[in-house]
């Protein structure tokens, strides 16, 4: 990871510069980082790759006003933010229409049937919480490139999370603990 | 059995993301081995966690396009905004402006009175000389160039001509060498000589 970081800075440095095969270079590295974010958010694949495109296309349009390069990737996540939540608010009436409901997913399930599980489960947390878990769980970023991102306090970003967590716990660790008490993965 | 550090506890979650500090996850690990609220409560959460790891990344359908792409085209006002801020063009333009300030404030003597000068003439003066001066340098250049390319032409019909004379010399010469083998082959064959 650090030397991940360190050749990201190179290549953001000479992207700086006109070298567009750097560029390229950094979204051939992102770019399935950058979808699968989307993805999840947005629920559609075509959307999410749309998404992708402006978020990669402002990114390169704007690399001279990123400060720190070190802090590419939360820079980079906080333009895809603002992209799918544009989206997002653009669908909102649809959205409130068809809000999915938690379901009960019984006490056992084959491991193929508990990501569809999980994938449905993060389909009923709402936007905020769900970002909140894309971007801990599926990302790995610390709490405070969370408040980065979604430009909000580390205590906003903890509470959204915490929230989404119970709620996962409350709908997944059912499927997943057998009624003997033994764990099915 | 409840925790007995209850307001107190663990934070959980923290520590299940690896948010938490060596010394804070250790406390936490001592507690835990001795509270069963919380043994349940991070099994809970470790399942769950787990779970999750259960969804993959998926592929892209198709890549991301390149810089090269049209799309990542700047549109007509970024081109023109991007080449006003070149220094190239930030050069030129204070040139520019160094030039006009000048005229500006050069003395006034310098400036010839407008009324005296006839602009015909010296225009008709300009012209002429320039097209003069245009006209040597034109001949000049077509005159160098002329005698360079007969020279080198010269040279290379050169090369070539004592190439092929070489070639020829060595061809008569061998033929030569072979004609006279031949002749003392026969003579030897018609005299005896050489022959055992």
């Amino acid at each position: 990871m650090i030397f991940r970081e360190v050749e990201d800075r190179d290549l953001i440095a000479k992207a700086r510069q006109g070298d567009v095969e750097a560029y390229n270079l950094l979204v051939s590295r992102w770019e399935k980082r950058i979808f699968n974010y989307l993805l999840r958010l947005v629920s559609n694949r075509e959307d999410a790759l749309d998404l992708g495109q402006e978020t990669f296309l402002k990114a390169y349009q704007n690399l001279r006003k990123l400060d720190d390069p070190a802090r590419f990737s939360a820079w980079l996540f906080r333009i895809a933010h603002n992209e799918a939540f544009s989206l997002l608010r653009r669908r909102k009436p649809e959205n409130e229409l068809s809000e999915p409901r938690p379901r009960d997913f019984g006490s056992r399930m084959l491991p193929i049937e508990l990501s569809l599980a999980v994938e449905s489960a993060l389909k009923t947390l709402n936007e905020d919480q769900r970002e909140a878990v894309l971007l801990k769980v599926y990302q790995g970023f610390k709490f405070d490139e969370m408040a980065e991102i979604l430009e909000c306090p580390v205590s906003t970003v903890k509470s959204r999370l915490y929230t989404a967590l119970d709620l996962l716990k409350a709908t997944l660790a059912p499927a997943v603990f057998r009624k003997d008490g033994r764990i099915v993965l | 059995m409840s925790c007995k550090l209850q307001d107190g506890r663990p934070d959980w979650k923290a520590y299940t993301l690896g948010e938490l500090d060596a010394e804070t996850r250790q406390e936490a690990e001592d507690h835990v081995a001795a509270c069963s609220e919380c043994q349940d409560e991070l099994a809970g959460l470790r399942v769950t966690l787990d779970a999750m790891a259960t969804l993959r990344d998926e592929e892209l359908p198709r890549r991301i396009a390149f810089v090269s792409d049209k799309v990542f085209e700047p549109r007509w006002y970024e081109r023109v905004t991007q080449a006003f801020l070149r220094p190239s063009f930030a050069a030129a333009g204070l040139i520019a402006g160094a030039i006009l300030v000048h005229a500006f404030v050069r003395p006034a003597v310098m400036a010839p009175n407008a009324a005296q000068v006839d602009t015909r003439a010296i225009e008709a003066r300009v012209t002429a000389e320039v097209t003069e001066r245009v006209q040597r340098e034109m001949a000049a250049a077509v005159n160098t160039a002329v005698t360079k390319a007969v020279a080198d032409t010269e040279k290379r019909d050169d090369q070539r001509t004592a190439r092929l004379l070489s070639a020829t010399e060595q061809r008569y010469s061998d033929a030569a060498d072979f004609l006279n083998k031949q002749v003392t082959r026969i003579y030897a064959l018609n005299t005896g000589a050489g022959v055992r």
